[in-house]
């Protein structure tokens, strides 16, 4: 976790005092390990671990089976998991992002390779990067192939701590390095600022629904009011700046200006401190703040999704009483054919 | 590429289907099942972050004991909307790992599904998870769709009838151009589960080695790796009583908890097991007519100028039609009936009525068994499929109401 145990965003979901979100009230209550209850997103692919746990598991080696799938992974990534028409045995790994240009020019490249080593592929045609394992080489023991798996599914999250190692490394050294920009989606972009004693990660943030811009800015607000709480004193500076962007992005190209357009968009700054990228600490923080994004909106959507059932709840009620109000019918009055046949009951389908 | 791949997701009653749009199996199977703890106290308000804590699929079987498990979609058709909303935010964001925003869906409905429930999805898709744009396609013209993989181009036709047997219902769905016909589907008690179940029972009957809390799985795992329709059942028991080194098998089991092995002798419930569907009546006496006639009658309660496309072309989907020679069988069967017909009709109207012969095809191609889902990812691949997509700014100027209205895509395609 970043800085203190209980300072992950994951706990800084909801607040104590907004009518709006009654049943997210008790902070300190949150369990720690929060992928039981799916309050953080994974950082691996799914898909990828999926595919490639039972792949392995049924690899023959006199008939090895062929491989194609497409799949997604947040941020616009598009994966490629195939083999070869003419050598089964070799696996493709292929990403595809359209900041992939960006991550190369921070040595992306050169450092996928030290983590990757032997498996760096040249990219295949249509993908920014390609990694190929053979299957005739896997690992003998299941822990070895679990790794691997683990370590194949990480590659996004791998490509995109480049930057980030850089400028931690970079501030610990008493660098100053220019303003990073990664334009991760279409609209939005992460800028890394290192000064020289902290790092700063702003988040640029869009909105594309009206209803999840209140939502947002109300999430973003409690980010910095959370702050404020005697056990959250160690984790790092979160500042929202709505619509306007923070005094770090000045004359930095393709930061929208016009009136309307910023309406839907915010932005978000964390200030990272030595403390929080020690050695100890440094790949956690780097996950935790990547997925940042993904995790705001997936908790907007669930939060939606929690107003719904609410909601659904509220109209079965409403129909009970409408039904209660029904009068009794007698029932020798009662025509013989009813049309739709029999007693009418307001109901939801 | 302009868009991101398009996410397919097909809620079955017993497994969901799920992946991206231009693959050619979907990337996850899982139960539609979903596990949490809530299910006692709906109208209770709650605290902290319970309505997270919950699994889907096999994970909420793997979390039963400390979970209520409920199933979401009950006879093809979305029962409880919280669950649904639920399952689906974890099979996007955890399963999938997609943003909803970026990616077009297609989502499937069973036929006959009422227009109310297919205004919820939209609701749910558009309000909860901002999608760009939602299709919600008919299963069965889905699974007619699935099998031009294995056609000539001129012989692809959106006129057909389905058979999709899955689980738990089999139903014989007449599709004519695209639209569904409604009024003469039926639907068939008999698949996967009442023949693991009648398997199973044969086992129990003949083996006493196996541990009744696995004979269930036994009886699946035989069902699916052994099970073949025979064309004559007599004929099948002669060569079995024959022959029966070359047709008994033992295949050798490993109790889960005390890890003893067991053995089981395999012999006649590899062909007794599909046989059900042929001849019920060896498996209960609730439901007695074998699936040729029903599909037969299905075509003869249907328009009159479509009965010869649709008996033309006989679509199987799901994993219950996976049986070696189902196909042959069937279309066996159905042929007798046909040409019965045809000939006493020429024989009643004594010579002076020459019919044209009717062609009984029942087609078998390699993407039965997840041929909904399949369908689904070939209309999505296509570029056409953006058009005919609901898109959220339809959505936000009319409403849910939009979902109503669906475009048929053999237009389209």
């Amino acid at each position: 976790m970043i800085g203190h145990p209980g300072a992950s965003p994951a706990h800084l979901r909801g607040s104590s005092h907004l009518g709006a979100f009654p049943h997210r009230s008790v902070f300190s209550s949150f369990p720690l390990t929060s992928t039981a209850t799916m309050i953080l997103l994974e950082y691996g692919n799914l898909v990828l671990k999926t595919i490639l746990k039972e792949h392995f598991a049924n690899h023959d080696p006199a008939k090895p089976s062929s491989l194609s799938h497409n799949f997604a992974d947040f941020d616009g990534v598009q994966f490629n998991l195939a083999t070869e028409n003419t050598d089964r045995n070799v696996v493709y790994l292929s990403i595809s992002w359209r900041c992939f240009s960006e991550l190369a020019s921070y040595n992306a490249v050169s450092h996928l390779e030290k983590i990757y080593g032997p498996l760096v592929s040249s990219p295949r045609p249509g993908y920014d990067f390609t990694l190929a394992f053979n299957m005739s080489q896997l690992p003998a023991s299941e822990t070895e192939r679990d790794e691997l798996i683990e370590n194949l599914s990480l590659l996004k999250r791998h490509a995109l701590a480049v930057p980030f190692e850089r400028a931690f490394d970079a501030q610990l050294k008493g660098d100053t390095l220019p303003l990073m920009q990664i334009s991760y989606r279409n609209e939005e972009s992460i800028w890394i600022k290192t000064d020289k004693d902290r790092v700063t990660v702003i988040f640029s943030v869009t909105f594309k629904d009206p209803a999840d811009i209140v939502f947002g800015k109300v999430f973003l607000q409690e980010f910095v009011d959370a702050r404020r709480q005697t056990n959250l004193q160690n984790s790092p500076q979160v500042i929202f700046y709505p619509e306007d962007a923070p005094a770090e992005l000045t004359g930095v190209k393709g930061i929208v200006t016009d009136k309307e357009k910023k309406k839907s968009i915010g932005y978000v700054t964390f200030v990272l401190f030595p403390r929080h990228y020690d050695a100890v600490k440094r790949q956690n923080t780097i996950s935790l703040i990547q997925t940042f994004r993904d995790y705001l909106h997936y908790h907007i959507k669930c939060s939606k999704a929690y107003m719904h059932s609410r909601m659904r709840a509220r109209v079965t009620a409403f129909l009970q009483v409408l039904n209660r109000a029904k009068p009794e019918v007698v029932a020798d009055k009662r025509p013989a054919a009813a049309v739709g046949g029999g007693v009418r009951s307001f109901r939801q389908f | 590429m302009s868009h991101p791949l398009p996410v397919i997701i097909d809620n079955g009653t017993g497994y969901t289907k799920m992946g991206f749009a231009g693959n050619h199996e979907p990337q996850y199977i899982i139960p539609s099942v979903i596990a949490t703890r809530d299910s006692s106290k709906v109208n209770k308000a709650r605290k902290g972050v319970e309505d997270l804590d919950f699994f889907i699929g096999d994970e909420a079987i793997a979390n039963q004991n400390s979970y209520s498990l409920s199933y979401p979609v009950r006879k093809g058709q979305v029962d409880n909307w919280d669950h649904m909303e639920r399952f689906w935010e974890q099979a996007i964001f955890k399963y999938l790992r997609c943003e909803p925003e970026d990616h077009h869906f297609l989502l499937t409905e069973p036929p006959l599904n009422a227009p109310e429930n297919r205004e919820y999805t939209a609701e749910i898709m558009f309000e909860s998870f901002n999608v760009p744009g939602l299709y919600i396609a008919v299963q069965a013209v889905l699974a007619l769709a699935a099998s031009w993989a294995s056609k000539d181009d001129d012989q692809r036709s959106l006129t057909g009838c389905v058979i999709d047997s899955g689980d738990g219902v089999t139903h014989v769905i007449p599709v004519a151009e695209g639209y569904v016909i409604g009024s003469s589907i039926k639907h068939i008690p008999i698949a996967g589960r009442s023949i693991t179940q009648f398997v199973q029972q044969l086992l129990r009957e003949r083996e006493t080695g196996i541990p009744p809390n696995e004979s269930m799985e036994i009886a699946k795992r035989i069902k699916e790796k052994y099970s073949y329709v025979c064309p004559d059942i007599v004929k099948e028991f002669l060569k079995y009583d024959q022959d029966p080194a070359r047709f008994f098998t033992t295949e050798t089991f490993t109790e889960a908890i005390t890890k003893k092995t067991y053995s089981v002798d395999i012999g006649y419930e590899r062909f007794l097991g599909p046989e059900v569907f042929f001849s019920p009546e060896i498996a209960s006496s609730d439901y007695l007519v074998p699936l040729p006639e029903v599909v037969d009658s299905v075509i003869q309660n249907s328009p009159i100028d479509t009965r010869r496309g649709l008996y033309r072309n006989i679509v199987l989907s799901g994993g219950s039609t996976m049986f070696k020679d189902f196909s042959r069988r069937l279309q066996r069967d159905i042929r007798r009936t046909v040409d019965t017909r045809v000939r006493l009709s020429e024989e009643m109207s004594q010579g002076r009525v020459k019919v044209q012969p009717i062609d009984v095809n029942v087609i078998s191609h390699r993407m039965q068994r997840y041929a909904v889902w399949f369908g689904g990812s070939m209309l999505a691949s296509s570029e056409e499929f953006f058009t005919v997509c609901h898109s959220k700014a339809a959505y936000e100027e009319y409403g849910p109401s939009i979902a109503r209205h669906n475009a048929v895509f053999g237009n389209t395609v």
